[in-house]
């Protein structure tokens, strides 16, 4: 099962949470992130048990959706984007119409970014050239910084991967093939420095013993800034990237500008 | 020994390649057992008869990873021992359980692991120890990283990392298609893939096809993006290069080969050292344009 509830607030406005029953929950579950309020309930328990407890825990409830806001995102529409954020700042964003798409720093303005695009390209084009504009300012950033950490590993890393990932930050496969989120070029860059080095150590150490913190520790002392900074904020640069790069926003996009022509 | 691909890695130019010659001893390829499946080490570049494991000119070093393969192909396992089987049945009055048929499965290929063809292969390499860089000849991950393990249990030590572009190969590839300016000496060839972005998205794959036409210019408009481009060096090779920074199809044109013939090639071995040199020093060449062109991370701090 799985639907929406409806909860009606003292100051008259409404709010939704999603209701899930979930087979294998043991308890009834109350939970927030960036996509917002989720109630889950195991298999026996009722409906009105599962609003009883959100009506008891309705404090605890909105404080945490206030901290869990996904920071406001417009859509990735051409022409009309005005600013992207990359390295944990927002960068101006000047379109041009151009023979073909593509994305990088602006000739006029330093700290501004220039999007070429054809006028005659869909949205879902522009998706595609800010994921290659991600993916080559990840490649960047990491080849930088991977020179001054190769020296004391037992072996490189096989091979680099970026991608958006829902929770976690970063892996490494046993192969030695290193997975970091791709929104981490949306966070500060010292953040995204803290994952790669916390990945690259997991090839010294594959665990999170005392032993693979020390060595963490000796390649990036301020590691716990760095996590906590993540654990405050790297939510909301998970959903920025998503709301960026999603293909169903930019298919709507498509045919909401398919009816204007 | 001309390469068909180049698949690039980087090493760390300080690394010391002393110990390579006595790695290279220890690691030479061994006939593969009659019950072995694979066998993989060093061979001469020069042939299997050839003494040297390593050819070296300059800065270069020409190094070839062997290997033997035996052929046993899965159908003809299969097909025995279900016929062993339907004898086993036939005899018993019952079908064997999974336990035999994995013993029996075993036995069959014990027997005919022996008498299965041995594949003998090669694959070449060249390091550039000036730039820190093994090319080697295969457009396929997995065989490059095979030989670059190779180096590694030859050597130790081979921190060799693929290649990382700290710019989009893709919209380079597009700014040249779409006439941007290209580095010195490169030129458009006659054969591009573009890609519609989208997943899923249309491909389209042109040969022998002049890539400033309004045909392509039309295809840049709708979106597409180049992934693969035919391109040519100075009028001494010509490859297609992809947005996974594998060379294909590199070949030598005249301009480098005339040199070649000039040589007095009277015997086979000055002649391999002649080719060795030439590859050595086109390879070096593009590499250095491509460093700079999609701007390669270097691995050293």
């Amino acid at each position: 099962m799985r639907d929406v509830l409806e909860l009606a607030l003292d100051d008259g406005s409404t709010l939704d949470i999603q209701r899930v029953r979930d087979p294998r929950a043991k308890r009834i579950k109350l939970s927030v992130d960036d996509r917002g309020a989720r109630l889950t309930l195991p298999p026996r328990a009722s409906l009105v048990a599962g609003e009883r407890f959100v009506a008891a825990h309705l404090d605890w409830l909105t404080t945490q959706l206030r901290r869990h806001a996904p920071p406001p995102q417009a859509p990735l529409l051409p022409f009309s984007l005005s600013m992207l954020p990359l390295d944990g700042a927002e960068r101006p964003l000047r379109w041009q119409q151009a023979r073909f798409a593509s994305l990088g720093p602006d000739p006029d303005d330093p700290a501004g970014l220039l999007f070429s695009f054809p006028p005659k390209a869909t949205p879902a084009a522009a998706v595609r050239v800010v994921r290659e504009f991600y993916l080559a300012h990840a490649r960047a950033q990491v080849g930088s910084w991977l020179p001054s950490y190769l020296p004391g590993l037992p072996r490189p890393p096989r091979a680099f991967r970026f991608r958006p990932v829902r929770s976690q930050w970063g892996s490494l496969a046993p192969d030695g093939t290193v997975s970091l989120d791709l929104a981490l070029v949306l966070a500060r860059p010292s953040a995204f420095r803290y994952v790669l080095v916390h990945e690259l150590c997991h090839l010294i150490e594959a665990n999170h013993s005392k032993a693979f913190w020390a060595e963490v520790e000796a390649r990036f002392p301020d590691w716990r800034a760095e996590r906590d900074w993540l654990r405050e904020y790297g939510g909301g640069v998970k959903a920025r990237l998503r709301v960026l790069l999603d293909p169903g926003r930019a298919a709507d996009l498509e045919q909401a500008a398919a009816a204007l022509r | 020994m001309f390469f068909r691909n180049l698949t690039f890695f980087r090493y760390p130019a300080s690394l010391n390649l002393d110990a390579l010659d006595a790695g290279l001893d220890e690691c030479q390829l061994k006939p593969v057992g009659p019950l072995e499946l694979s066998s993989r080490g060093f061979i001469s570049p020069f042939g299997r008869d050839s003494e040297v494991l390593a050819a070296r000119q300059g800065d270069a070093l020409w190094l070839t990873m062997g290997g033997e393969d035996r052929l046993l192909p899965g159908a003809v396992v299969n097909d025995m021992l279900a016929r062993k089987l339907d004898e086993i049945e036939q005899k018993e009055g019952q079908r064997p359980g999974g336990r035999t048929r994995k013993r029996l499965k075993d036995e069959l290929v014990t027997e005919l692991l022996p008498r299965a063809f041995v594949k003998p292969s090669r694959t070449d390499a060249l390091i550039d120890t000036t730039h820190g860089v093994i090319a080697i000849d295969t457009s396929s991950t997995k065989t490059g990283e095979s030989v670059v393990s190779e180096v590694r249990r030859a050597l130790g030590s081979f921190p060799a990392l693929p290649l990382n572009a700290e710019i989009a190969p893709r919209s380079v590839l597009t700014g040249w298609v779409a006439g941007g300016e290209m580095p010195e000496g490169l030129v458009i060839g006659e054969e591009c893939e573009l890609r519609d972005p989208v997943d899923q998205g249309a491909v389209v794959k042109v040969q022998r096809m002049d890539l400033h036409s309004d045909e392509i210019a039309r295809h840049l408009e709708s979106g597409k993006q180049v992934t693969r481009l035919a391109l040519s060096l100075d009028d001494h090779v010509s490859f297609v290069l992809g947005e996974d920074l594998v060379v294909r199809k590199f070949k030598l044109l005249e301009g480098a080969v005339d040199s070649l013939e000039s040589t007095d090639a009277d015997d086979m071995r000055a002649e391999l050292d002649a080719r060795f040199v030439l590859m050595a020093a086109e390879t070096k060449r593009l590499f250095s344009v491509l460093e700079s062109a999609m701007k390669l991370s270097r691995v050293e701090g």
